[in-house]
């Protein structure tokens, strides 16, 4: 998915926290770290928007002088932690993605631009192909009038646990298959 | 921090885009940012100037820092406001093109729904306090309106904000729900008067049921 300037969702997704370790001590950023007027002790780990940490990390204190350093590095967030990942890998369809992050994928993708994890990049496409098929079933049951679909509480849940991305994917799968219907039922009248 | 309250009003721009109607402005939280970004301006400024103009990153790599945060800051909160804005223009374009003109926008809220607007797009009924729009939203729409009329006026036969289903009948019979005057008709003059019936030609009539002066009547 392309997200432009203007996208509300790419905006939201950039405002996840993500680990961030301060490399160099910083006399005016205390505030960061919720002490204003002290300072920002390089080793300092924060929580930080993606917006703000992305671009920490990819600027270095270039020098003629001593070796570039980065200022900050990132670490992994929690929501890709390896034991998120392992529970995705033993089965996709049970993990509560909305729990862990909103913009669950979306963050996953703009981490991967960051990241080289081939690892996670896998298993998140693996399980985004299981989930969708899953989705695909409950937007269309539940179009047909909600037999069996919502009724049974394992859909409910797995719904629930739909991070953004995915909640579009229902909403798209379910108006396109009501779109056909009504389509077809109107050739049909003629 | 610094970008909360950004998000805060990237929220309401996510609320407003799946709703019908559209949301009171939120003067309070974009007058609150525009405050922020002038604060981070002047912080930033403050220690430029401390430097005489001769800034060299690499020698103060931690007040370059500061300042790589100010300016992320700043540009944040840039981006969330003008997502926000633009996500509320989309929606009153959306407006415009499908025929509410602005008086409509404040009839939203129930308390306003009072059937003493004169005049077919009369922009100025709405008093200031129950608009959920603010004013330079108003000039906006009303800009674009102009706008998209000059557009449509190069075509006189084909009405492009004009419905997509076709007309099961030529003629329909309208109830008149507000006042709306005269209007000239192939068949002569009709005058609208509140609570009246009529059959008339669906086209000539087209505009003033999606403007909520007629109802339709099966």
């Amino acid at each position: 998915m392309s997200s432009s300037y203007y996208d509300i969702d790419a905006i939201l997704t950039d405002a996840q926290k993500v680990p961030t370790t301060f490399e160099l001590d910083i006399p005016a950023l205390g505030y960061l770290d919720n002490a204003a007027g002290h300072t920002l002790k390089s080793g300092t780990r924060l929580d930080l928007p993606l917006w703000l940490s992305e671009m920490l990390a990819v600027s270095s204190t270039a020098s003629s002088t001593t070796p570039s350093k980065s200022l900050v590095t990132l670490d992994l967030p929690p929501s890709l932690a390896p034991r998120v990942m392992n529970a995705l890998k033993a089965d996709p369809k049970s993990v509560d993605l909305r729990a862990l992050a909103q913009h669950f994928y979306g963050l996953g993708e703009r981490i991967l631009e960051l990241f080289e994890e081939d690892e996670v990049c896998n298993v998140l496409m693996a399980s985004w192909r299981k989930r969708a098929a899953e989705i695909s079933d409950h937007a269309s049951q539940v179009g047909q009038g909600g037999r069996g679909g919502m009724a049974s509480g394992d859909g409910v849940e797995f719904l629930r646990g739909l991070d953004e991305w995915e909640r579009d994917l229902f909403r798209r799968c379910h108006d396109s298959g009501k779109a056909m219907r009504v389509w077809m039922g109107e050739v049909k009248k003629n | 921090m610094y970008g909360d309250l950004g998000n805060k009003l990237v929220q309401q721009a996510k609320r407003t885009q799946k709703l019908e109607h559209l949301p009171p402005y939120s003067t309070e939280i974009v007058r609150a940012i525009t405050r922020e970004v002038r604060d981070l301006d002047k912080d930033a400024s403050n220690i430029l100037q401390s430097f005489n103009g001769s800034f060299d990153p690499s020698a103060d790599p931690a007040t370059a820092c500061t300042l790589l945060v100010d300016h992320l800051c700043m540009r944040r909160d840039k981006r969330c406001l003008l997502a926000y804005h633009r996500t509320r223009t989309d929606k009153l374009e959306e407006m415009v093109w499908s025929g509410n003109d602005i008086s409509d926008l404040a009839a939203q809220q129930p308390k306003n729904l009072n059937g003493n607007q004169e005049g077919g797009s009369d922009l100025v009924s709405v008093d200031g306090s129950s608009s959920s729009l603010s004013p330079e939203e108003e000039e906006y729409v009303r800009q674009y309106s102009d706008l998209l009329a000059a557009y449509k006026g190069q075509w006189t036969d084909i009405d492009l904000t004009g419905s997509l289903d076709p007309p099961r009948d030529l003629f329909i019979d309208v109830r008149v729900l507000k006042d709306a005057g005269e209007i000239q008709t192939e068949y002569g003059t009709i005058n609208l008067t509140k609570n009246s019936q009529f059959y008339v030609r669906q086209g000539d009539v087209e505009r003033l049921i999606s403007q909520g002066y007629l109802q339709k009547l099966s």
